[in-house]
């Protein structure tokens, strides 16, 4: 038995939320993406299999719903809802992300659900939560890493702030979403009550400003972008370097706990002949307060950072991870996709899984489990649904309503 | 508080450090579990040494990493390497649920607190380990920080310009991804042993975690074997996309088209007639085609403009829009101000200290910051005496032994 077996998700997401119900179901909750006829319009996201636009073959689609199933209902119609509401009776989580509002227009909000089962988890993933002068506000994953505070640490100095190519936004309010409704699934069972939870996606991504967003309280210079690392009072601190056919990530820092790394570097950078001992032995503890009080001058500091950008250009990236390995130094390779799921390091962990596709007779490889959990290991026994797969599974064996009652309902355009 | 909070009867033995670990705890202890972080007294934890600090000022509280991802928790600075440690630990152990770490591999195995030594001591242990990249591995051994285990993962080659280097995200991503599977993890094995009463064992990769989060690039690759690159701010379904500049140095606007009627509705904004009719325009894939000449038209628009205003028009239109924000931005923002995300809690040396606060709202039993986070070893005394019942006398010898720095 998995973690979460007993539990039952009722999964109504737009393309917004749909990781909460994933992790949920990843870790053995019975999980019922329920989407309106025809399917999500999350579907009608690229990119696709093969590059052909398909509701059934989304690789953003596929990327966010496996180990769920799919039913098509339309909430909107006294039917549908019906339907709806038979199978809250019974449900322990609901999850939805529709603009604030949305769900109780169609007397699906929380309160209408609370009478019918006064334990239900109510989730609510939105971009700025439910209330407050911005609630209503337009939005995509670009506008929330704008509003919540990472989009302006990213990017070239001389261009626009950058956002990762990949959204980011609704994974890290989904992932909060998730863990909120364990906390209150946690404190149901002492109480036997659900509740209403409110996630707002602007303050989820604030995670991603390592506490840069709360510099001004704090009465702290803002960090300013920089192509490949930061801006911290006035001095440009590199974490990109290049290498001989790329680049790596080198954490070439300060500090009491940091500055040790780097001392341990610049004595390998000094043994190899790229510096001289003075470069060397400079005090690399204490090197970041010698730059905020000028002691150490911002041109000598550029030198410095040339020599260590010399000392990587001359090595590839897979010796300098190497070398990072057997010197105990903080360095990584900056890697693509190919060389993600092709690492021998994910390789020895069997982190990528193969997941069938029947329907078109292949198997993929997909991120693998988030962890590993010695008694109750994550298994992917669901592929991402096609529209509509468990429509008989769960109307006709669930709800016990008869073929043709189902037929009907699909005729009438209700499933 | 009127309510209990949801985890009230959660225990948490804390051996987690820097970033990606102790956020995780530090959304259970919203939540109200007891968290009992152990400090050591001789090597600090680098977020200790990490900016933004309180006033400016370096010192070894005014971190507000530090005090961001330790508020809520109990302190205890304890030198593990110390023999009389031992016995303290194991105390913490069995009155703990759940042990968390987030050392390199083998760090635990060398002092004697692997799980397997102390499963013996609390046969009903959840414990978790999270590092960079996982208990095993050809790399399991690489030191690092999250900023490493983002670049290794993926995420910088695809962020930035495709003609410029990777830009890099900012700081450790991976640590904002990895925390959120950690509490989740935890609070679904508390369950299962609950129902079962097994514990167990979790080995959690932060790279690993943070690979969810470029779930459509990975499959874009196993599926259609495409690698995907760095694509600037431009975007695989909306056009326009991108972040343009408003009046005033460094000032910038997030502007997206979701659909041709944000498009229009754009143009109207602009009072671009001639935009608007333009037939390449019509459609997101044209739009795409011609992104220059429309960035170039959006930015000459904006850029005499105030970012704020520049957002209250669109979003009166329903465009998607808002002005780019830093800390000074976020702390003025009405809606972040409407949710209570900046919280001011009461350090014990430094006063007012602010801190984000709880992620969600519950409705019934909200989360809370109850506390700033602790300095080196505040909470010894009553760690000691409240939680493990120790009497004065052994609080004493313990202190003798150095134990506790």
């Amino acid at each position: 038995m998995a973690m979460l077996t007993p539990y039952r998700v009722l999964d109504l997401t737009t393309e917004r939320g749909l990781l909460c119900g994933q992790m949920l179901g990843d870790m053995g909750a019975d999980v019922i993406k329920i989407e309106p006829p025809g399917g999500s319009a999350a579907r009608a996201i690229g990119p696709f299999y093969n590059d052909a636009p398909h509701p059934d073959r989304s690789l953003y689609w596929w990327a966010y719903n496996r180990n769920k199933r799919a039913v098509t209902l339309d909430i909107e119609r006294d039917a549908g809802r019906e339907l709806l509401l038979r199978l809250v009776e019974r449900a322990d989580f609901f999850i939805e992300s529709d603009n604030p509002g949305h769900m109780a227009r169609h007397h699906l909000g929380f309160d209408d659900l609370a009478k019918i089962n006064p334990a239900l988890i109510y989730v609510s993933i939105t971009p700025f939560g439910q209330d407050g002068p911005k609630a209503s506000y337009a939005d995509s994953d670009l506008i929330i890493m704008a509003a919540g505070g990472p989009l302006i640490l990213a990017g070239d100095a001389d261009r626009p702030p950058v956002r990762l190519g990949i959204p980011q936004a609704y994974l890290h309010a989904s992932a909060d979403a998730a863990v909120a409704a364990l906390a209150a699934h946690h404190e149901r069972m002492r109480s036997g009550l659900g509740q209403h939870i409110d996630v707002a996606a602007q303050q989820s991504v604030a995670l991603a400003t390592q506490a840069y967003i709360l510099a001004a309280p704090l009465g702290s210079p803002e960090a300013k972008r920089i192509s490949g690392g930061v801006k911290f009072g006035g001095f440009d601190l590199p974490l990109v370097f290049p290498a001989k056919d790329g680049y790596i990530a080198l954490g070439f820092l300060f500090g009491s706990a940091l500055g040790v790394f780097t001392a341990k570097l610049m004595r390998f950078i000094c043994e190899q002949g790229f510096c001289d001992e003075a470069t060397r032995d400079k005090n690399w503890i204490a090197y970041g307060e010698q730059l905020f009080s000028g002691a150490e001058p911002l041109a000598e500091f550029e030198r410095v950072k040339e020599v260590v950008r010399t000392f990587t250009r001359s090595h590839t990236k897979a010796e300098l991870l190497t070398l990072a390995l057997e010197h105990g130094f903080l360095i990584t390779p900056v890697t693509t996709v190919a060389e993600v799921v092709e690492s021998p390091q994910f390789e020895s962990r069997h982190y990528f899984q193969s997941v069938a596709h029947p329907e078109l007779g292949e198997s993929f490889r997909y991120p693998g489990p988030f962890a590993k959990f010695s008694a109750t290991p994550i298994e992917y026994q669901r592929r991402p649904p096609t529209v509509g797969e468990h429509n008989f599974e769960v109307y006709r064996d669930e709800l016990g309503l008869s073929e043709n009652a189902i037929a009907e309902l699909a005729r009438a355009g209700v499933i | 508080m009127a309510h209990d909070l949801p985890l009230k009867d959660v225990k948490i033995c804390d051996f987690m450090w820097v970033m990606a670990g102790p956020a995780s705890t530090r959304i259970l202890a919203d939540y109200g579990a007891t968290v009992v972080r152990i400090e050591s007294p001789t090597r600090i934890d680098t977020a200790r040494t990490l900016q933004p600090f309180f006033n400016n000022q370096l010192g070894p509280d005014s971190s507000g990493l530090f005090g961001n991802c330790n508020a809520g928790k109990f302190g205890i600075s304890l030198d593990l390497g110390n023999a009389a440690s031992r016995a303290v630990v194991h105390d913490l152990v069995r009155w703990a649920d759940v042990v968390t770490e987030s050392f390199s591999p083998k760090a635990m195995r060398a002092w004697g607190f692997d799980y397997e030594s102390l499963r013996k001591v609390n046969p009903q242990l959840i414990m978790l380990s999270s590092c960079l990249m996982g208990q095993s591995g050809p790399l399991a051994k690489l030191a690092g920080f999250g900023n490493m285990a983002a670049a290794i993962s993926g995420f910088h080659n695809l962020t930035g310009w495709p003609d410029r280097p990777p830009a890099g995200l900012f700081g450790a991503y991976t640590d904002y991804v990895a925390p959120r599977f950690s509490a989740m993890a935890i609070l679904a094995a508390l369950d299962h042993r609950r129902r079962t009463g097994e514990g167990q064992y979790i080995d959690q990769s932060q790279a690993e975690c943070a690979i969810h989060f470029l779930g459509p690039a990975i499959l874009d690759y196993t599926v259609n074997g495409r690698v995907q690159g760095r694509v600037g701010n431009s975007d695989a379904q909306f056009a326009p996309h991108g972040v343009y500049p408003a009046a005033g140095e460094d000032q910038w606007v997030a502007i997206a088209c979701r659909n041709d009627d944000d498009w229009r509705s754009l143009c109207a904004a602009m009072g671009s007639e001639a935009l608007a009719r333009d037939s390449r325009y019509a459609s997101a894939a044209g739009r795409r085609e011609h992104r220059e000449a429309i960035d170039a038209s959006i930015a000459a628009w904006s850029r005499s403009i105030d970012r704020g205003e520049i957002e209250a028009r669109l979003q009166a239109r329903g465009v998607p829009a808002h002005q780019v924000q830093n800390s000074a931005d976020a702390y003025a923002d009405p809606q972040f101000a409407h949710r209570g995300h900046f919280v001011a809690v009461e350090h014990s040396t430094l006063g007012k200290f602010t801190v984000e606060g709880p992620r969600a709202k519950l409705s019934r039993t909200p989360a809370a910051v109850r506390r700033a986070a602790p300095t080196l070893g505040q909470d010894n005394q009553h760690v000691l005496e409240s939680i493990l019942g120790y009497d004065e006398t052994r609080i004493t010898d313990l202190v003798a032994t150095g134990a506790l720095g």
